[in-house]
């Protein structure tokens, strides 16, 4: 379980995340979704432990982010690096052995292969590749399908469903709602760094056109399309 | 051409800058550290010349890089873009040039001409997509990436020593280990990004110790051919392959803390100013170390902790 509360986080005087308050409980999967700029990615790496904030982060462990996989929107990779070096490392950096690393390449990519020759889509499947092979207990996935093929795609869906089977805790962030109603037990939405809705499963449809009304509004009418 | 110039001398300036210092003072600091330099390489090896032919031509390959050709080529016409490319490999190789010739190396300063000529007109694929196996796979990525870009000096070190030993000059030797442990130091000049620190599930001291361990244990790995084979043919002189090793080694710790004592940033003008005097007088170090090992627990508890 994950609890935050009151949790606010200033970049000098532009507010971004405005007193969260949320709680993500274990083998379950959290999805947020909000436009660019809601504060998405700066809560996840408040939860990381990756910015300073006001407000308090709680967990079940003892140093959270020795358990947390984070796969952040645009993974950063080393040139010269192989696919199977950069898992290494991130298995290694958590104490762990890992042997034949083929046989958990579930996304068959090419390991031995530099990783700046992979496409934007094997980045973000080597980076997860590699936090599931760190074992951790809770994950935070920004974007997990973006630039991802459809094939990949209904894999990472599976994948996501077998974490929470193994009762880790997941917490997704997304664009395509069609995903995250597939995937989650709650969807959040974020405003201008505010949580301003949750919705339960069976509530999804609403959110969705909710969002879709809200967002549209009047926008397209103003381009004056002729 | 002559914005283009001009703008590359404002990037200069700023770069300058960012290190703390005016541009003036940089420029007079990196020619007294340069005259400094050559000055003691002529002095102790009669290779100097071709080190620094290679130093020259090691820096005019960078301009090279197909990325930035390309982006010229889209900007000037073929015959603008080669002038360009000549004029630039030319300027960042006077330097080499003149003291070659100040020191009378007439063949090494034509060929050095000859190279940069044809660096200019040709540009060549550093990033080649082709894996170079390394040693040090199974503990990325300081020396996976630092050997795979310096690769080609490891050779070249050996050859140094190899001549060390038919020449019989023991010093030559001994600069062809510091060599490698310059190399090795390279690694360690910029900081990587803060996730592959946050990642590490050790307290700071731990990070720090499995750091340096790694950059101990990979930079002995490249350094025994050196060290076995000079202390094979220069027996009496084992005892000074060894002192010179362990100085590598304090050398290569430090810069490993003078990286994390300002992480997630770059080491700026003041870690440079305490490295390099370290260097001149070793016996700073003995404050130099525990001030870059408090500072580096200081940076890397916000991130591990």
């Amino acid at each position: 379980m994950i609890s935050i509360t009151n949790l606010s986080k200033f970049y000098g005087s532009n507010q971004v995340l405005n007193a969260v308050n949320l709680e993500f409980g274990k083998g379950a999967v959290h999805g947020i979704v909000g436009e660019n700029g809601a504060g998405k990615t700066t809560l996840f790496r408040c939860i990381a432990g990756l910015e300073t904030y006001e407000g308090q982060i709680s967990s079940d462990f003892d140093k959270l982010k020795n358990h947390l996989g984070l796969l952040p929107t645009d993974p950063f990779f080393f040139a010269k690096i192989t696919g199977k070096e950069y898992i290494q490392l991130l298995v290694n950096s958590r104490q762990l052995k890992l042997k034949n690393t083929e046989d958990r390449n579930v996304f068959d990519l090419p390991l031995d292969q530099y990783v700046s020759t992979y496409s934007t889509g094997m980045k973000k499947k080597l980076a997860l590749t590699a936090i599931l092979l760190q074992e951790n207990e809770v994950f935070i996935l920004d974007e997990p399908f973006n630039g991802v093929d459809l094939q990949s795609n209904f894999v990472l869906v599976e994948i996501i469903k077998k974490l929470r089977s193994l009762d880790k805790t997941v917490i997704i962030s997304s664009h395509i709602f069609s995903t995250l109603a597939d995937t989650c037990d709650k969807i959040h939405l974020m405003k201008n760094g505010e949580m301003v809705k949750v919705a339960e499963q069976k509530d999804f449809g609403v959110l969705e056109t909710e969002m879709k009304d809200f967002t549209i509004g009047n926008r397209i009418e103003k381009l004056d399309l002729k | 051409m002559t914005e283009y110039f001009k703008l590359q001398f404002k990037m200069l300036n700023r770069r300058i800058l960012d290190f703390g210092m005016p541009p003036l003072i940089g420029y007079l600091v990196v020619l007294l550290v340069f005259g400094a330099t050559t000055g003691y390489l002529f002095s102790i090896t009669e290779y100097a010349g071709y080190l620094c032919v290679l130093v020259a031509l090691g820096f005019t390959s960078r301009l090279s890089e197909p990325k930035r050709n390309d982006f010229l080529k889209s900007i000037f016409n073929q015959r603008r873009y080669l002038t360009l490319r000549l004029l630039e490999n030319l300027l960042c190789s006077l330097p080499f040039l003149i003291v070659l010739l100040y020191h009378g190396f007439l063949t090494e300063a034509l060929l050095l001409i000859l190279g940069v000529i044809l660096g200019g007109l040709f540009h060549f694929n550093t990033n080649l997509n082709t894996t170079i196996p390394t040693p040090f796979g199974r503990k990325p990525f300081e020396y996976v990436i630092g050997f795979r870009t310096t690769f080609f000096i490891f050779p070249f070190a050996y050859l140094i020593t190899a001549i060390a030993i038919s020449t019989g000059n023991f010093n030559l030797g001994i600069a062809s280990m510091a060599l490698i442990a310059l190399v090795c130091m390279s690694y360690y000049s910029k900081p990587e990004n803060e996730y592959f620190v946050w990642n590490f599930a050790l307290s700071p001291k731990r990070f720090l110790l499995v750091k340096i361990k790694s950059c101990l244990l990979n930079f002995t790995l490249l350094s025994i051919p050196n060290m076995l084979a000079l202390s094979f043919f220069f027996p009496s002189n084992s005892p000074i392959v060894a002192l010179s090793f362990l100085v590598c080694c304090i050398y290569l710790a430090t810069i490993v803390l003078a990286k994390y004592s300002v992480f997630p940033n770059e080491p700026g003008l003041a870690q440079e100013i305490l490295v390099g005097i370290s260097f001149v007088m070793p016996l700073i170090l003995v404050a130099t170390i525990p001030l870059f090992y408090s500072q580096s627990v200081t940076k890397l508890k916000a991130i591990l902790e």
